[in-house]
């Protein structure tokens, strides 16, 4: 049973709904810009950003800052160690949701 | 969010920058208009000068979708999906019309408006295809192939009217496409956009 425990922990950095929310949006595209992930996430300009450094800083998102058209782009992409999480926390919470039904 | 509606999203996006339709249609209307050698249009610079300013339209429009929807670059599968839809759908319908009504030996010369029915038809499977067939798109794009393929378009080649009724299904597709996407992802103003942040 503990064993079974143990793989049954999630991420927290992950599960937190906003930033589960991004990475599930990313999961799914080769990258989005700061724009888009407001629109499908619905986050503030400042959630949305304080969201992206932390998970920038865990090394799951890469951020580029660029200039398109004379006007500040954030372009936003997952990084293979961000895939793999974000897989394996839909998976887990996949497993708890058999586990309760 | 759903789960599955967040990871649709940027699919959903990309089908439904519906004001896109509109030059689109009006291309495909002046198509038929320069054809029949209406007004001005009889005059084939008169057609390119209006192709340009819709070309020209269509980029002001992705322009508004990249400033109040943002940008966003579609998985390698996705990207896989809609170029397989145009390189195998196109020739498709070319052959299907062909084959429909033409003046090819080979041709069934059934007595049926080929152009929007196969492009009906095609366009159904584009949307099915990106997993974002609405309600609406059924509706016209049905519509347009029923139209299409009644037997009552006997007599004088018929592409023309056809390519008309195309530009009208094209048009309305888009804005009802927009105003999915407006219900879906917010109104153009209605968040504090920034691109400049994190």
């Amino acid at each position: 049973m503990p064993e079974r425990d143990e793989e049954l922990v999630l991420d927290r950095l992950i599960h937190e709904p906003g930033r589960l929310a991004i990475l599930t949006v990313l999961s799914s595209v080769e990258d989005a810009d700061f724009v888009f992930l407001q629109r499908t996430t619905g986050l503030t300009k400042g959630n949305l950003s304080s969201h992206l450094t932390k998970l920038e800083e865990a090394g799951l998102v890469k951020i580029e800052k660029r200039f398109i058209r004379k006007r500040p782009n954030t372009n936003v992409a997952l990084t293979a160690v961000g895939r793999q999480r974000i897989a394996n926390h839909w998976s887990q919470l996949e497993r708890l949701k058999n586990l309760s039904a | 969010m759903e789960r599955r509606e967040l990871e649709s999203a940027a699919a959903t996006y990309a089908y439904l920058k519906g004001l896109l339709g509109i030059p689109g249609g009006l291309l495909a209307i002046l198509a038929a208009l320069g054809n029949w050698e209406w007004g001005p249009l009889r005059h084939t610079w008169v057609f390119l000068g209006a192709a340009l300013a819709l070309g020209a339209a269509a980029l002001l429009i992705s322009r508004y979708y990249a400033e109040h929807y943002g940008r966003v670059t579609l998985s390698r599968a996705q990207r896989r999906r809609a170029a397989a839809a145009v390189i195998v759908g196109a020739p498709l319908m070319f052959v299907a019309a062909l084959l429909l009504r033409s003046r090819a030996g080979w041709s069934l010369d059934l007595p049926v408006n080929a152009i929007p029915a196969t492009f009906a038809l095609l366009m159904l499977a584009t949307y099915a295809a990106g997993a974002v067939l609405r309600t609406h798109h059924v509706i016209i794009f049905g519509s347009l192939a029923v139209a299409g393929l009644l037997p009552v378009w006997d007599g004088a080649d018929p592409s023309n009217t056809g390519l008309v009724l195309v530009g009208v299904a094209i048009i309305a597709t888009g804005i009802f496409d927009h105003r999915l996407l407006v219900r879906r992802f917010g109104p153009p103003k209605g968040l504090k956009l920034s691109n400049a942040g994190a």
